[in-house]
This record gives C-alpha cells, structure tokens and sequence, in this order.
C-alpha cells in the first residue's frame, strides 16, 4: 500500500502509483487529476531540467511561478539527473515500480534516453506509457514545439473563437488544462483495460487533436458540405438574448442565454417588457434571433440597473439560464463550491491557508480529496530511492554527491 | 490473454445514456469510442432535443452537426420515461448494464423513478453519473445553464478575450469559446469519474459531476494568481509581446518564453536593429517594453506569408503556428498521416470524415457507425436482447412508450 492510502480512507487509484516526467502544464495537470484519485505520483524533477512552471516568466507580466503550486499539489517530488547514464537507470528502477509513466518531452527524446515505451515494457511488460505533446509521437510535425495558445491555433479552436469582425483569440491554460483532461481520462481508460486485461500500452495524446476535438461538429459540418461556421462572438445560432451583459459594479458581468420560447416569455415578464410577447420582431426563435442586437441593447439597459447576483436570482427563479461572470475572487468565495469540495483551503509552507482547486467530481463511496501542498524539490528522495527501491543511505548519498540525485 | 491485444478498455460493457445536453452526451460519445455499448434513451417522436440545434451537418440533410459529432457509435432506443411502461423498461436495461449517465433535472428525477437513492438501493453494483451544470448537490444545483452560462461559471469566460482581439475591442463584453468548450469538458469529466469508479473494488456508487467543477479546476491558474494577491482580468493576463499576428494572408500565433526562443525570432525577423538592442536580452526589460516590440512584430508580420514563417520559425525553434481553419485540418499531412479522422457513411451524403478521438493508443478507438433516427434500434435492443416479443413493442408504441 502506498504512503497515501494507508494514510486516508479509501480512494479510486488507491494502490496505483505513477512516474510523472511531465513538466509545464498540461501533463502535470493530467497527473494531479490521477494524484486527486488517489494515486501516488511521484514528480520526478531535477535542477539540470527545472518545470518551466517553477520558473517565474516575465512574458505572463509578472515574476512568479505560474501554476505550480495548484497542479504539484498532493503529489511527492524526487530529483534525479536524466543527463546522467545512472540518472537513466534510477529512472527505470522508479518505472519498474509504477504502474503508469508520464511523460512531455518533445518526441523522440525518451527513445534516445533509452526510456521509450519498447525500453519501458522490457523493464515492466505491462507498464502503461503516456505521451503528451504538441503534435503527437508520429507524422511530420511531431517535432513542432507548442503550448497553449499554438496547440488552440493549429487545433482550431482558437480560430473559431473571437468577435465575429476581429481576429482569432489565443486560449490560454484552459486550452493546457484540458488537454490534460483528456490525458487522464485516456490514462484511465488504459487502466480500467489493464485491470481486465493485463496488458499495458501506450498512450499518444496530441494537444492540437484534443483542440480539434472541441471543433469537432464544425469539421464534420465542413467535410460534409464544404462550408464553417466562423467567429461569432458569444451568438449561438437561433438563441436570443444569448450574450454577457454589464451589471452594477467594475467590470461586472452576467450571462444571460435563451434557449426556447417558455423562457423567452419569462424573461420578458421578469423585465416588465410584456409588449415584446405581442411584438412581431421577437415572435419566435428566429425573429429573436435576426434581432438579437435590438434585443442585446435592451437587456443590457436592464441589467445594467442590478447586480449580477440579483439579476441570476430573478432570471434563474423563472428558469432562465442566468450566471455571472466569475473572477477567481467569486469563485474562491463561492459557498456552492466550497460545500462541493471543488474548492478547498489548503494550508501551504508558510502556515496561511490558500482556496485550492479540490476534486470536480463528489464519489458517494471512494471520494478523492486534496491532501498536501506542493512538495520542495526531492522532498520524497528517502522514501522513494530508500523505501521503494531499497538503496541504502550510503548509496543514496553517492548518488547525491554526483549529480545523479540533483 | 489471447486476442486481447485488440480488446479496447471497455469491451462488453453497457452504458445507458439518458442525456439531453452535450456534456453527458459526449461522455457516452468517449466512452463508446473506449469500446462500451452505448445505448441512448430518446424521447419518442421527438427524440433528443440536441436533433434540431442548428448548423446542420448539410443545409439539405435535418441532423445537427453537434448531435451527429456526440451520437457516433452509439444505438438509440426510444422511451418515455413518464410512463409506467418506460420505467419499467429502463429497469430492464439498468439490470444488464454498468453504467448509467443521466443528465435529468435533479427536480424531475424523483417523478421519472430514476433519484439516485432509488436507482443505487435497487442497483449496487450500477456506477450512475449524474451530470448536470451545477451538479446533484448544492445551493445551486437546481439551477439552468446553457454553455455559455456554464463557461462563464467556471472563471475563463471573464477572462476572455486577450491580447490582439482585446486591445481592438476594449470596451466589449467578454467573448467566449467557440462551440460547447465548457460543456465537452464536463463531459470529459465526467468520463474520468465513470473510468475511475471502475477502478475500485466497492462496486457501484453514485457519482456527481458538475460542469462547473470541471471548468474551475481548469481556470486553477487564476486561483493560484488569486492566492498571491493578484487577481486576474483580461487587461492584465495579456502575453507582455507576441501573442496572435496578422500576416499578409492570415494568422499565427507566436509564444517566446525561453530565451533560446526570442533569439530565434530575432533570427527569424532577420536581426533587425531594434531587436539588437542589448536591453533586449534580459527577459524582464522585453516584459517591460512589450508594446513596442509588438509594435515591431505585426508591422513586421503584416509582410510574411503564414505558411513559408511558420516553417522557417520552427526549423529556429521558435514557437509559431497558424490559425488553422477546418479546412487547413481536414487537408493537414500531419492529420492524414495519424489518421484523426475515419469517414462514416452518411444518408443521403455518402462517406463524410468524422473526428474520431481526443487520444490514440495502442489499443485504437474506432468509429463504427454514426447517428440514427430516433428508436432505430428499438427492435434489436427490446426484442433481441430484453426479449420482448413484436406486439409487446407494438403495445408500447401504440400508449406512446416507445
């Protein structure tokens, strides 16, 4: 049994234990969805190849690190030396005792460290490789460098998305975070069919196929008639009102979205605007629709009258799809969230408690949870190199004087 | 093990779905690619509401494009879940099945016989996902979201847009993602969840998944900003230089955050003098002065054909990309060559290519077949597999059941 589930009541991936080489993003965020299931992962890192998220970045404007500490977190950390031969071979003796292997290097790399999927199953034949990277492991851009932003570019999605008479956006750690989403759910799905199977494999995610995949209506729409849908800034076809509108309050902002005439006419009622029910312009879907503008400004002077909390109550009290925009401050301090457990207080290295992202899902019978706070750099290195692997203090020690352990 | 190589996870599994909204629909989409027997329960007549969202896949063919996109590989049956008869049914396939997805308002659900406690009592051993916007439990949990709700409650829609777009339309309300982003994300979720319930050895259990959760882990940066006191806005989350370009013939997006990286764009801009600039070396001088380097790169990128920079960016190790549109996808040699797409006979419109997964494995997701009518399998599934005989289904139509 591992540190963790002797430590805590009973969790999906109690039991399963990962390697994770992953650095940046989207594969340390794949792994903390795991960590949060109950695996114990260990975070394998060192001071010759520092996660570029424990490095602070001035391109983002400020000089902290990015998102570390929210995705590191419930997860043990080792430090060992890929750019040493013996680093190469700790790295397998901590794959040998894994169930699952993480790794983002760009491809080709694990193959020449002699850590590709062949070397790995020669070690554990049923050792569950995955691969996260920009293009994928084969065809002729695997080499292509990427994050966020290029991954929602050559996907699609970022093209798609904007105002209808600007230019593409380019999506930021969302676009990461949900690669990372589907890596877990790829990794889990190798699981399950480990668990009835046996057999390991390896998984090959591309972050441009998962932005793809958000477009996915849109390229069937083109392969079967040639035509796309294009920018269209918060319109979705035949809805109206269907748009983010300003409220009391800085930058305040609430969604409001109408999907059938039954809450058409709530809305209409809710505004005191019972002469749109006779009006022809907004008869139906369509008319609304072909009108939306007329409409936006009108709704818009409403809500700029009220707060966004107000307006969601009135709008959502006659089942009218209403939200507000959240910051990060409202959804830090949002009591349906923190009941759920999707946000949690964590109390980190300095003793402040800090509002974490918890588990997005509620188990009725084997709930994950947050635990700890990010580990230091090698925090775990005894466990793991001594506890696991069975190296003795003295050899620990060596590796540690020669950089293999650095 | 013999033939297990070729078995996908979830071979022999039964799923029933009875979802109306994209985020549990494309649940059963995954799960049915990982090699589950998905069953959709639809409305009869009617079917899924998601049948009539419009574009169309082809302005002469009536299915959706988004319902065609989330129904592949999936079989439909039709039953009316009001009715005694429908119930009873549904009960039938829940005792042959693993997993049930349910995205039925929590008011509703104690009416139509399925409230979690009722369906978990008679089932131990069923995995139910509810997914809805808010979840199953909470303050919150009654109320109605469309995606945009959805993806505004979850912290990257106040976030939205940046940069380029941003700086053009200032004063505009915050713009979000193309398509369902938020809601595909609660449905990748929510597999997750499923796949991780079958990992443990308690047997069934109720799962709740909201898609407001899923979208908050993945907004953690701002939070994490959050708790160093900064909070985040659109104005301030900009890229300090680069970001989304305009060239002679389209876009691309450039992201230098290593040094190697920015000397390669210099490189790739051909050393121009103000790039030289020696305070331009240190990466905080480039964050301080980034209005005027951008002011440099899109003159500059006004003059480069997309395609001839992104090459010559990449061969610098510069990242840089095009905007790809889905024509650009669908004829990408990259895309060919690792198959993402398998072409699915269509009525009326032949073989149409269709996205097949998010990942790729050893053990292939395949597609096998795409949507159907509403009920088109009602015979094989009611008769063939529950064993009811033709006049009971007959019966069942007439009362409007089926």
């Amino acid at each position: 049994m591992n540190k963790e589930g002797a430590r805590s009541m009973k969790k999906p991936l109690q039991g399963i234990r990962i390697a994770d080489f992953t650095v940046h993003a989207a594969g340390p965020f794949c792994t903390h969805l795991l960590a949060l299931l109950g695996a114990e992962c260990i975070k394998v890192e060192s001071y010759k190849r520092l996660d570029v998220f424990r490095k602070p970045h001035p391109v983002y404007g400020r000089m902290e690190a990015a998102t570390f500490a929210q995705v590191a977190a419930n997860k043990l950390s080792i430090q060992i030396n890929l750019k040493e031969p013996r680093g190469v071979e700790l790295a397998k003796r901590v794959v040998s005792v894994s169930d699952v292997m993480c790794e983002s290097f760009r491809p080709g790399v694990m193959e020449r460290l002699g850590l590709g999927y062949e070397a790995l199953k020669a070690i554990k034949q049923d050792i569950i490789m995955l691969s996260v990277s920009a293009c994928g492991q084969t065809g002729p851009e695997r080499g292509h460098a990427g994050y966020a932003p290029l991954f929602g570019a050559t996907g699609g999605l970022g093209t798609l998305t904007g105002y209808a008479d600007g230019p593409p956006v380019e999506l930021r750690h969302v676009m990461d975070h949900s690669t990372g989403l589907n890596a877990a759910a790829a990794t889990l799905a190798a699981l399950v069919r480990k668990k009835r199977t046996g057999l390991g494999q390896h998984v090959d995610l591309a972050a441009r196929e998962v932005a793809a995949s958000f477009i996915g209506d849109a390229l069937l729409q083109f392969g079967a008639s040639g035509k796309s849908p294009q920018r269209q800034g918060n319109d979705a076809s035949m809805m109206a009102p269907h748009n983010v509108y300003p409220c009391v309050g800085k930058d305040a902002w609430v969604s409001i979205a109408v999907g059938n005439d039954k809450e058409w006419r709530a809305l209409a009622t809710t505004l005191g605007r019972a002469d749109w029910l006779s009006d022809p312009g907004f008869a139906d879907a369509r008319k609304r629709w072909e009108n939306r503008q007329a409409l936006d400004t009108a709704v818009a002077a409403w809500t700029r009258c009220h707060s966004r909390e107000d307006v969601t109550r009135m709008l959502q009290a006659v089942g009218v799809a209403a939200f507000p925009s959240y910051t990060a401050q409202d959804i830090a301090d949002d009591p349906h969230l923190n009941e759920r457990g999707a946000i949690q207080s964590l109390t980190g290295p300095e003793g402040a408690s800090r509002k974490v992202v918890g588990p997005p899902w509620r188990f009725s019978r084997t709930p994950g949870k947050l635990e700890t706070w990010m580990p230091e750099m090698g925090e775990h290195n005894e466990y793991v190199f001594g506890e696991l692997l069975g190296l003795s203090t003295a050899e620990i020690e060596t590796l540690v004087r020669d950089k293999v352990i650095y | 093990m013999s033939g297990a190589a070729d078995r996908p996870a979830l071979a022999g599994m039964v799923v029933i779905e009875n979802a109306k909204g994209v985020a549990a629909s494309y649940a059963g989409r995954l799960l049915a690619l990982m090699g589950a027997t998905v069953i959709k329960l639809e409305a009869p007549a009617e079917g899924d509401p998601l049948r009539r969202e419009v574009p169309q896949v082809h302005e002469s063919f009536a299915t959706s494009a988004i319902f065609a996109y989330l129904n592949v590989n999936k079989s439909s049956v039709t039953l009316d879940l009001a009715k005694k008869e429908g119930q009873q049914l549904l009960g039938e396939l829940l005792d042959r099945a693993s997993i049930f997805i349910d995205d039925t308002h929590p008011s509703e659900r104690s009416d139509l016989r399925i409230a979690p406690e009722r369906i978990c009592a008679q089932r131990p051993d069923l995995i139910y996902v509810s997914v809805l916007p808010f979840g199953a439990a909470g303050m919150h949990k009654d109320y109605h979201a469309y995606e945009l709700n959805a993806f505004h409650s979850g912290g990257e829609g106040y976030l939205m847009p940046n940069g380029l777009a941003l700086e053009m339309f200032p004063d505009r309300p915050p713009v979000k993602v193309y398509g369902h982003f938020a809601e595909l994300n609660g449905g990748t979720s929510a597999v997750c969840a499923t796949l991780a319930a079958l990992m443990t050895d308690v047997g069934g259990q109720f799962v709740d998944v909201s898609v407001q959760d899923a979208n908050v882990a993945l907004s953690c940066f701002a939070l994490q900003q959050l708790g160093e006191g900064v909070l985040e806005n659109r104005h301030g989350r900009s890229f300090k230089y680069g970001g989304v370009l305009e060239c002679a013939d389209g876009y691309v997006q450039i992201l230098t955050l290593e040094q190697h990286q920015w000397e390669g764009l210099v490189k790739l801009m051909g050393e121009p003098e103000w790039a030289l600039d020696r305070a331009l070396r240190d990466s905080l001088e480039r964050s301080r002065r980034g209005a005027h380097i951008n002011k440099h790169l899109r003159a500059w990128a006004k003059s480069q054909m997309v395609e001839d920079l992104v090459k010559r960016g990449q061969a610098l190790s510069v990242p840089l990309a095009k905007y790809f549109e889905p024509a650009d996808i669908l004829a990408s040699a990259q895309t060919r060559e690792r198959a993402m797409f398998a072409k699915l006979q269509m009525t009326g419109l032949g073989e149409v290519p269709v996205l097949v997964a998010p990942f790729q494995s050893s053990a292939p997701e395949t597609l096998k077949g795409c949507s159907k009518q509403p009920g088109a399998d009602n015979p094989r599934i009611f008769c063939e597999w529950l064993g009811h005989s033709p006049s009971e289904l007959e019966r069942w139509t007439s009362v409007g059941a089926i």
